[in-house]
């Protein structure tokens, strides 16, 4: 599975959970619709079967995989319905825009603004890309717009490393997005960073 | 003689059809002079004449049969999505390959509306046509764009509400054979790029161009129908699958394997059905293979060579052995429909139909063509959903056909569906 279709169904299931209740509908249920619908969304088509039995093999590691009996059958059609339910929880919105395509332009620039030695000593564009991944994890890819997530894991990655950029007469977020402020950089790295707080709680 | 037959009873059926609507018309009319005292929604005198006059299998059925104007109400207020039963089936109009549509009545509004009912498979869900369509054209709307009203939702079927459109492209050239007045060609072809101008600058992709596809109002207005296979385009761009756009209006480059096309691709659309309106007959017709439909764009545009076309021996089908030797004609001798016309037309077709996609016109720019000078200026700054026909001195010519036998003609004059 491509990264598009992953990101996609990340966003379609946390824009889901931003309007229902997770006590209301089996968030496996839903997260399975979700990737689901993703690869339909994103033209990368996934067959039912195969994430039925990968998401149950994922669950249950030692177990054998799924008899194809009366109740695989049952767990594929939820899985089909739920992708309605999904469908209409979102009022058929699921055409997504995501932080990456930003990232990769403002990657490009600060390349070509940064001397190539500062650039090849630190890791910014590793670290960047696997921010916003991570970031995927929670609903921030739903709750601010993709250039302002793109900006947020740019300059985390630039503080982590201490590159310090050439100062202009404005600030170097404001170059590449406008409505952009220090308060909401700094409000995206923190839910981030909670984000980093709650996996190290879990394991 | 049977041809001859079939013709009269097309049109007999057609008056019959006009006939009825007329009937309907002045009853309404009637009933509304007579409430004129009292405010009454227009859509229920509708809804009751109508009911008398089709016969529907659905209403029996019905749970919301004849009931008040509070419920529907009601249901509007309250619910995200419609439910069947604020629509009532007409008659079927087409089969697709997804999906049936059917004409059908809002019982909201009263509208005419076009109920596109999209089967359901069990095993599948929803057909990933279908979420894009939906999806795509939530975001949309533009005069030139048919306008998705509602979606319908149970447990196994979907459907789209469409506004209805009577007619489109393709029935309209078979109804009018030989080609365009060519006045109708240049508003029929202004507002295709109208509407292609305002999805490619939403960076969409319409991807299936054809005749069918362009509905056309009784007014003459021209509207993008059928998005299933459109897709917003992301900015590094990315490789979609390459069975897309029906062959006859499919570009060079995408028919020589390229995946990596772009707002192009509609252009070339664009500019086959420009040929076609004028001509009377498709541009590059008839072929079942991608070998063969090249073969035909090449005897007039000339084997591309990397010269005038850098990048061309890279695709995956360019196999110049395979080709026969091409010298570029002059479209004029080719199509001789634009000799007849001033040179402005030849040229825009020239610009739309270029084998190299960079080169192609963009919508944009093509709005600006000379061509198009002697439509009044104000079209230009017309905003987004606002009609081309809402510009005074805009409107269609009769067509060589309707002059001969004035019986069969769409009269944009005649305020038949002023209502729906």
């Amino acid at each position: 599975m491509h990264s598009v279709p992953v990101a996609t169904a990340c966003a379609l299931y946390h824009r889901f959970y931003q309007s229902a209740s997770l006590r209301v509908y089996e968030p496996y249920l839903v997260a399975m619709s979700a990737i689901y619908l993703a690869g339909k969304v994103e033209e990368q088509h996934l067959r039912t079967r195969d994430i039925i039995n990968v998401c149950h093999r994922y669950f249950h590691v030692d177990s054998e995989p799924l008899e194809l009996d009366s109740q695989f059958w049952e767990l594929r059609d939820s899985v089909v319905q739920c992708e309605l339910l999904v469908l209409r929880q979102l009022n058929f919105q699921v055409s997504i825009q995501h932080p990456h395509k930003y990232l990769l332009h403002y990657l490009l620039s600060l390349k070509a603004l940064l001397n190539r030695h500062a650039w090849s000593r630190t890791p910014i564009c590793e670290t960047a890309w696997a921010l916003l991944k991570d970031s995927y994890h929670g609903p921030l890819c739903v709750e601010h717009p993709p250039q302002h997530l793109a900006v947020a894991v740019l300059h985390l990655a630039l503080r982590t490393y201490g590159v310090e950029l050439p100062l202009g007469s404005v600030e170097w977020w404001q170059v590449f997005c406008e409505d952009i402020t220090k308060s909401i950089i700094e409000s995206i790295v923190f839910k981030l960073l909670q984000l980093y707080d709650m996996e190290a709680k879990c394991t | 003689m049977q041809n001859l037959r079939q013709a009269a009873t097309e049109a007999f059926h057609r008056l019959g059809l006009k006939q009825r609507h007329l009937g309907y018309e002045e009853l309404s009319d009637l009933e509304d002079s007579n409430y004129t005292s009292e405010p009454q929604p227009h859509w229920f005198h509708t809804l009751q004449v109508r009911r008398l006059r089709v016969q529907r299998s659905r209403s029996n059925s019905d749970p919301l049969g004849g009931k008040s104007f509070e419920q529907e109400f009601q249901w509007k207020t309250g619910l995200q999505f419609g439910t069947a039963t604020s629509y009532l089936n007409l008659e079927k109009l087409g089969e697709g390959a997804y999906a049936t549509v059917y004409k059908g009545i809002s019982r909201i509004n009263g509208h005419l509306v076009a109920l596109k009912v999209i089967r359901m498979k069990t095993e599948e869900g929803v057909p990933f046509t279908a979420i894009r369509e939906a999806s795509l054209l939530k975001g949309l709307k533009h005069a030139n764009i048919v306008l998705l009203h509602d979606i319908i939702h149970t447990r196994e079927s979907l459907t789209f509400v469409f506004e209805y459109v009577q007619t489109d492209l393709a029935q309209y050239m078979t109804q009018h054979p030989g080609g365009l007045h060519s006045h109708n060609v240049r508003i029929f072809m202004f507002q295709l790029l109208r509407g292609l101008s305002y999805i490619h600058g939403r960076r969409i992709l319409h991807r299936d161009l054809k005749p069918q596809n362009l509905l056309i109002s009784y007014l003459g207005e021209l509207k993008l129908a059928d998005f299933g296979l459109a897709r917003s385009k992301s900015i590094p761009s990315q490789t979609y699958s390459s069975e897309v756009v029906t062959l006859w209006y499919r570009p060079p480059d995408v028919l020589l394997g390229s995946t990596d096309y772009s707002t192009a691709l509609d252009i070339w659309g664009a500019g086959c059905i420009f040929i076609e309106m004028l001509q009377g007959a498709p541009a590059f017709p008839g072929v079942t293979d991608v070998f063969e439909q090249l073969q035909k764009i090449w005897a007039v545009l000339g084997v591309p060579t990397e010269e005038n076309w850098p990048g061309v021996s890279e695709l995956p089908n360019f196999k110049p052995e395979w080709f026969l030797p091409c010298e570029p004609q002059l479209f004029r001798n080719v199509w001789k429909r634009l000799g007849q016309l001033p040179y402005k037309t030849e040229d825009l077709a020239q610009q739309l139909l270029r084998a190299a996609p960079r080169d192609r016109i963009s919508a944009q720019d093509a709005l600006q063509h000379l061509y198009f000078n002697t439509l009044p200026p104000p079209l230009v700054h017309l905003r987004d959903t606002v009609s081309v026909f809402k510009v005074p001195g805009v409107r269609l010519e009769a067509e060589a056909r309707d002059i001969f036998s004035p019986g069969r003609r769409i009269r944009p004059s005649l305020p038949l569906t002023k209502c729906w």
